[in-house]
This record gives structure tokens, C-alpha cells and sequence, in this order.
């Protein structure tokens, strides 16, 4: 027990990373602390009793925003002689608060002294891989019972403040206590860290905007228990699934955050702990996920980004009239505009996912209010396609970034600096236009003509997206294809030419609708290849791509959230047998993970290292792998809405056994839809006993 | 020559009615700082109508700035949500109404369309 694994507390954009025992030391490689609104609010934070150092018995986490520590003073071979045991109970909310128990089991009386160390950087998020000279002053006050540690820059002030219900010795470091303890008897006091950024009137910013800021535990549990019990009920055999289902509700529920501008409503933050903030594209494809679960989290999610669509031409937030956003953020870099997340528009998906979401939320829910509500934003999002995000002015939707600073230079989800190139490796020069985003300004398309018949009174606008998408498909089905690889090209450049690697993204453009029947087929089966398939699921990028590496962020890892749309797009093409191999190699993974699907794992053949290796950096949880499971169980069971029904055609792999899911809600009211593994997919036994288990490729 | 600011709301209260406000209902009033005094400008927003009278009346979101502050945002020199993090332009009640407000405001003078100089040039002869 040296300290190095990381206990993690979240609810919403506040969340605490410390190691094993409670401790908070931060240092440049590890994200620990405590943090709020992008900011690090505590980056020490270490108990001593006796000047000793403590070890872990146990850690509990009991919800996801508190956490048990049971803990003894000394090295590991004095656990037996223990005379003293602490108890460090944690919760985070509005404020992160600690009670401190110490108990004596001794049977004399002693006195003994508590020690916490405190101090802050007051690092922004996007400091803390690359700790700069920070530009502004830090300040420590010992005020009358209370540590109050500050930075201010200009205007700008952060504030962290302690306090405990026990008197103490209060230095510019840190609180010391000093307890009396009977024989068999215990001591407590209850530390209070209060976090401020300073708004209005030398008030609290978000107090000022809220009335209040964060919520109690108490409220908290309760919405908890509340949430849980709104969402379907899975009944199952497979433990796995059944793990992992619940697994996901509730981490589901901590990283849901309610944004300053919002009215107290929330939306999934993308993920701990890099990306607890809004993102356009996280947030979208994780309310499509959790539609048929949990609706509310799509209804919000689509009224935040429509308030916050972009209005203006601003090249360094790369910004254009209709765009929606890419990431918002609250710190100082963002504040001081050394970041352009202000917020940062710099997505070339999130637009037309907008449009996806908005159609498909009204097809489960027919809440037609929010489709009117939001018209004027979709027709904005289906203009800003052609006229801001078709910049090569041929039909098809391109990024380029303005800001050649700090902008992304990949603006589709695959936004890493490499993981767009040609199968020699080159790189692409831009503007870029890769498939999948072909794929989605289609479906927008698509899905806005029925908004624009059925919704705006607007048949004019609807014959005309109808005619661009068909003409959209069938040029990109001319452009795209790759004749002697069979395959749709990653990407086009700006010559015409295809960036050809064998990746993940011709996945996506099956849930679109994008490819014509007769190509069907060979995608799917290139997507269950062993060049793309692991076992486990399917790999970003191809074996045997010269840029394919199986821990590459982008270029070989498998994402589970990426494997679960493919999923869901096998399936719309009638891939049953296929979509059940990705559906069934994920909820196996997710076993390895104590069902919570992280960010990434190594794409690494599943007989290589028969368990999935995790990639050294993932986040975890992560907004859209934990809607993966519940993607997955919408498509193994053959939920789709039609017309006021819900149609329910399941067709489960082998080695699922049952499933019932009840209570889904929708336009239907609620409904219950039931499911058992099928027969006709048997015939991929042999396949999976001649690979020592597991879900194999179909060759 | 009026000021940035006198000219942004005069236009918004000469025109009457923004389509990028179409559905918003509400009030805001900013409390713009200068030379010891302080200039109210109070926007009441009804389905994209707004009226734009200089009254200290109350609003549903208030914003309290230094004039020459609002300026340089009134020119597009500017950002809203970066002043507000730097707590030079503190805000009171529902943001969400100067978010919107903010679609109003013109972006940076020098912001230029996304169209690459390439536009045009893509060959197509596969």
C-alpha cells in the first residue's frame, strides 16, 4: 500500500483525486487535488498523527461523492500493534467536507497530536501537465479560526477556505490539533474547505448566478436514489451486464454538472479528470446513448448548446454564425485568453450532431415543444453546413483550424494531432474533410427535412435538404470509395485525393445511413476483420497502417463509445450477428473494469493479452463509455421508435442469455421490452473455441 | 461621436426586434461605470421585440461593468465570458439572458470567414 492508486470523489465539475490514504500531494504528472470549475483548489492536503504518515486498511467508496478511509499511523509491519486507528469520511457538493475520526484502542488514556498540511497552486486544469510561472500573486491569511488561502490576477481572485468544528493551532500551512482521548474512545472534528470565485459584490460567482452553489449530501443522495429509480429496470442473468448497467446509471448521475448558464439544469460532463466540462460532441453522442434511459439528459443538453451556439465570425475561438460549441471552461487561461475556451468552437461534428440529437430526442419523446423551441437554432447548425463548414465550397463539410495557436488542428473526434493520415503515414494537409463527418452533415440533413415537413410548416426547406442529402450520398459514395480496398477512405484532402487507412470511422457512417446497400456488407465485414477487430471491439485504426500503433491514442486503441455506435449501425443495416460480436466483446472488457468501460484500451489482439490492457492515460468514467453499455442495449435488443410505438426485435449474441428491460420511457408512456440469445448466432461457436473464448472475428 | 456602447443599444432600441432572439423572454440591465457615475441601460426582451430605455429598473439579469470596458465589447474587441471569468464584468441572476444578449454583440474586427484562399481549387478527376 504505498499510496500510488487513486481514490477519486466527483459530482458534476467538482471532484477530488487523492492516493489511497486520503493524502493529497500533487505533483506534475498526477492530476490530484481537489478542484472546482477547472481550478485546483487544494493541491496538499496530507494528515499526520503523531508526525507519523498513514497507511490504508481499506478504502470504501460509498457513493460517488464520499468515500471511507480507514487508515493506521506508521509503516505497514506496525499494523498489528496499532493503538491508534483514523477514519477519514469525505464528501464533496457545494464545499468538500472531512470528518476526522481518531480512535484509541489503547486501555490508558493519550494524548495525541493531528496534523493536516494545506496549500494550493491554484493551477487551471490546462496547467497542470505543463506547470508554468504562474502570472498572478498567491496569498495565505490566518483569520479567526479559519486558513484562508487565495490567488488573485487583476480582477481575478480564487479563494480556498478552511475550517473545522474542533479548536486548533491554525498556521499559514495548515491546522494542528490536539486530542485527549480516553481508553476504547475516539475524537472527531469535522473539516469544512469552502471554495470561492470571486463575482459580484466580492460574492461568490456562482452563488450570484444560482442563488446557490452545488447541493448538499443530503439532496444529493436523495436525487441519487430518485434517478435510479426513474430508469428502466434490467433484468438479467449475465452479472456482467448487470454490473455494468448499474455502473453506468450511476456514474452517469456524478457526471452530470449544471453549467453557470443554465438555470440549474444538467448535462454529462465528458469526463474525469481532464474533461469535466461541457463538450458539444461528448455531450451529444452521450445523450443519443442514454435516450432510451434517461431523455431529460438529451433535453438539456440540446437547450445548453442552442443558448451558447455560436453567433459570430471569431478566429480564435474558431467560431462561425450557427456553429455548436466544442468546450466550455471556467479558469484562468480561459478567463485571461491564453485558451479560447470561452467557449472554444472548434468542432466540425457538433453541429450537425445537434441537429441528429434534436430529431431523434423527438422521435423517443414526442416533445414537440423543444423542436419548436429550438428552431431557430437547428435551421442555424443546417446553414452553418454549407456555409461555414463546407470550405472548399464542393459539398462536403471540412475543418480547418483559424487559430494556429492553441486551436485543434483535428477537429473531428479523432483530435489528436496524428490521426488523420495515409496509409504510407503522410499527413494530410487542410482543410480536411474526413468520412464520418460526411456521414452526419447526410443524416442532418435527413432528419431536419422531417423536422422541417412535420415541425416548421416549412415543405420548402424540407425538399431541399431531402435533395441535398441524396445528392450528398451518392457523391460521397463516388468520391469516398476506395474501388480495390472495398473500403470508404478515412478522409479527402484538399486535391481530391483519398487519405486511404483502413479506421474505425466507416462504422459510424452505417448509423448515419450513408452507405448504399450494396456496400453494406463489405464495411462489415472489414469492421470484423483481424486487421480492425480485436476480440474486444473495434480498433481505431487498422493493423498494418503504417501510423497503427495498439496504444496510439486515436491510431489502433479500441473506444468503447466509438465500438458501441458502430454497433448500433451494423444493426440498422441488419448485421444482427455482427453487432452482437462488438456488444458482446465490450460488456466482457467492461467485466475487467469492474463494469465502468474507461476512455480507451490497447488494441493489443484479445488471444495476445487475454484481458484488455488499459491505455496509461484514459479517463475514467467518461461520459460516452458509460453510455456505452446502454447503446448497446438498445441495440441488442432492436429498440426503435415508430410512430407512437416503441418496436422491440431482439437479437442477442450467444453467451448473453436473457434480457428483460422494463419501464422504458418514451412517447408510448412506459414499456417493457424483453429478449434471449438467439440461435441463428451460433454458428460462431467454433469460431470462439478455436480462439481460446471470447468474441472473435468474423472471417 | 457617441460612444460604442451608445451606439449598440441605440441600434438595438431603433430596430426593435432581433430574429436571433426570437425566442427569449426576459430582462437585463447594465450598470456601465465612468467618471464616478453610472449609465443604466435596461433591455426588456419579449419574443425577439426589445425596448431599450435607460432606467435603473430591476432585470432579471444584472451586469455591472466599466464603461470603457463595455466599449471595446460594444466593438467586438472584446469577450463577454472571459471578462466575466476575469471579474472585470460581474453578473447577477440569470446568465443565460447575457449569453443570448451576447449574439447581439459583433465579433473581433479583423475575424475573417473560415473560406481557405484554396476554396475552389478542389480538383475532382478520380
Amino acid at each position: 500500500m504505498s499510496g500510488n492508486a487513486l481514490v477519486r470523489i466527483l459530482d458534476g465539475n467538482t471532484f477530488v483525486v487523492s492516493n489511497d490514504t486520503g493524502d493529497i500531494d500533487a505533483s506534475p504528472s498526477v492530476p490530484t487535488g481537489f478542484f472546482s470549475f477547472d481550478t485546483r483548489f487544494l493541491s496538499k492536503w496530507q494528515l499526520k498523527v503523531n508526525g507519523e504518515s498513514l497507511n490504508a486498511l481499506s478504502v470504501d467508496d460509498l457513493q460517488y461523492f464520499e468515500t471511507r478511509f480507514f487508515l493506521v499511523p506508521g509503516a505497514p509491519t506496525h499494523y498489528v500493534d496499532a493503538k491508534v486507528s483514523v477514519i477519514r469520511q469525505r464528501s464533496i457538493g457545494s464545499s468538500f467536507d472531512e470528518q476526522l475520526t481518531v480512535l484509541n484502542h489503547a486501555d490508558k488514556a493519550m494524548d495525541v497530536t493531528i496534523r493536516i498540511d494545506m496549500g494550493c497552486d491554484f493551477a487551471d486544469l490546462f496547467e497542470i501537465k505543463d506547470v508554468q510561472q504562474k502570472k498572478g500573486q498567491p496569498y495565505v491569511r490566518v483569520e479567526d479560526g479559519v486558513l484562508r488561502l487565495g490567488y488573485e490576477r487583476e480582477t481575478f481572485r480564487r479563494e480556498t477556505v478552511v475550517s473545522a468544528t474542533e479548536p486548533a493551532d491554525i498556521d499559514a500551512q495548515g491546522f494542528t490539533f490536539t486530542a485527549h482521548i480516553d481508553p476504547q474512545q475516539s475524537w472527531t472534528t469535522n473539516l469544512h474547505v469552502q471554495t470561492v470565485i470571486l463575482g459580484a459584490g466580492g460574492r461568490d460567482l456562482r452563488s450570484n448566478l444560482q442563488g446557490r452553489h452545488g447541493r448538499a449530501k443530503v439532496q444529493m443522495q436523495e436525487e441519487l436514489n430518485k434517478w435510479l429509480d426513474q430508469a428502466p429496470r434490467l433484468e438479467t442473468d449475465n452479472q456482467a451486464l448487470a454490473t455494468t448497467y448499474r455502473r453506468s446509471m450511476v456514474d452517469l448521475a456524478a457526471l452530470r454538472y449544471t453549467p453557470l448558464s443554465y438555470g440549474g439544469q444538467s448535462v454529462p460532463a465528458a469526463g474525469l479528470p481532464w474533461f469535466m466540462t461541457i463538450f458539444g460532441r461528448d455531450s451529444l453522442f452521450t445523450s443519443l446513448q442514454t435516450l432510451p434511459f434517461v431523455p431529460d439528459l438529451a433535453a438539456t443538453t440540446l437547450r445548453l448548446l442552442g443558448v451558447l451556439q455560436g453567433s459570430k465570425l471569431d478566429d480564435f475561438r474558431d467560431e462561425e454564425p450557427g456553429k455548436i460549441l466544442h468546450e466550455l471552461r471556467y479558469g484562468e487561461t480561459a478567463a485571461f485568453e491564453e485558451q479560447p475556451h470561452s467557449p472554444y468552437y472548434g468542432s466540425a461534428d457538433s453541429t450537425p450532431l445537434f441537429v441528429i440529437v434534436l430529431d431523434e430526442y423527438e422521435r423517443w419523446t414526442g416533445d414537440s415543444t423543444l423542436v419548436q423551441q429550438l428552431e431557430p437554432e437547428a435551421r442555424r447548425a443546417l446553414e452553418w453546413i454549407d456555409e461555414y463548414g463546407d470550405l472548399m465550397g464542393n459539398g462536403y463539410l471540412w475543418y480547418q483550424r483559424r487559430n494556429e495557436k492553441v486551436g485543434l488542428e483535428n477537429q473531428c473526434w479523432k483530435d489528436s494531432w496524428d490521426s488523420i493520415s495515409y496509409r504510407d503515414g503522410r499527413l494530410p494537409n487542410f482543410p480536411r474533410a474526413t468520412c464520418e463527418l460526411q456521414g452526419y452533415a447526410y443524416d442532418a440533413k435527413v432528419r431536419g427535412a422531417r423536422l422541417a415537413r412535420e415541425f416548421w410548416n416549412d415543405p420548402v426547406l424540407a425538399d431541399r435538404l431531402e435533395r441535398e442529402a441524396a445528392d450528398l450520398k451518392e457523391r460521397f459514395n463516388r468520391d469516398f470509395w476506395i474501388e480495390d480496398g472495398q473500403y470508404y477512405a478515412l478522409a479527402l484532402d484538399t486535391d481530391g485525393s483519398l487519405v486511404d487507412s483502413l479506421s474505425s470511422n466507416i462504422g459510424h457512417l452505417l448509423w448515419s445511413g450513408i452507405v448504399t446497400q450494396d456496400r453494406a456488407r463489405s464495411v462489415a465485414q472489414h469492421l470484423l476483420s483481424g486487421r480492425l477487430f480485436s476480440g474486444w471491439g473495434v480498433r481505431t485504426f487498422a493493423e498494418g497502417e503504417t501510423r497503427y500503433n495498439p496504444i496510439g491514442y486515436h491510431v489502433g486503441t479500441v473506444w468503447p463509445w466509438d465500438n458501441s455506435f458502430i454497433a448500433w449501425g451494423l444493426r440498422k443495416y441488419g448485421f444482427k450477428a455482427e453487432a452482437g460480436c462488438i456488444a458482446e466483446g465490450m460488456i466482457d472488457a467492461g467485466e475487467f473494469f469492474g463494469g465502468r468501460l474507461p476512455e480507451a484500451f490497447g488494441g493489443y489482439d484479445r488471444g495476445l493479452t487475454k484481458y484488455p490492457v488499459q491505455y496509461p492515460t484514459a479517463c475514467s468514467p467518461q461520459a460516452w463509455s458509460t453510455g456505452t453499455p446502454l447503446l448497446l442495449l438498445r441495440t441488442m435488443l432492436g429498440l426503435e421508435p415508430h410512430g407512437e410505438h416503441l418496436i422491440v426485435e431482439p437479437a442477442l449474441p450467444v453467451g448473453i442469455g436473457k434480457i428483460g428491460l422494463l419501464d422504458i420511457p418514451g412517447r408510448w408512456g412506459r414499456v417493457d421490452a424483453f429478449g434471449r440469445e438467439r440461435v441463428e448466432l451460433d454458428r460462431r461457436s467454433p469460431l470462439r473455441e478455436l480462439h481460446g473464448g471470447g468474441a472473435r472475428p468474423i472471417t | 461621436m457617441a460612444s460604442p456602447t451608445t451606439e449598440l443599444f441605440t441600434g438595438i432600441g431603433r430596430r426593435g426586434h432581433e430574429a436571433l432572439l426570437e425566442k427569449v423572454q426576459g430582462s437585463l440591465r447594465f450598470d456601465l461605470e465612468h467618471d464616478q457615475q453610472v449609465d443604466h441601460w435596461h433591455l426588456a426582451i419579449s419574443k425577439g421585440d426589445v425596448a431599450v430605455t435607460q432606467e435603473e429598473r430591476p432585470a432579471d439579469c444584472v451586469v455591472r461593468a466599466e464603461q470603457a470596458l463595455f466599449d471595446k465589447m460594444a466593438a467586438g474587441e472584446t469577450n463577454t465570458f472571459a471578462s466575466m471569468l476575469r471579474n472585470r464584468l460581474t453578473v447577477e441572476g440569470n446568465l443565460r439572458l447575457l449569453v443570448l444578449f451576447e449574439r447581439l454583440l459583433p465579433g473581433p474586427p479583423s475575424a475573417r470567414h473560415p473560406r481557405p484562399a484554396t476554396r475552389g481549387r478542389w480538383r475532382h478527376e478520380r
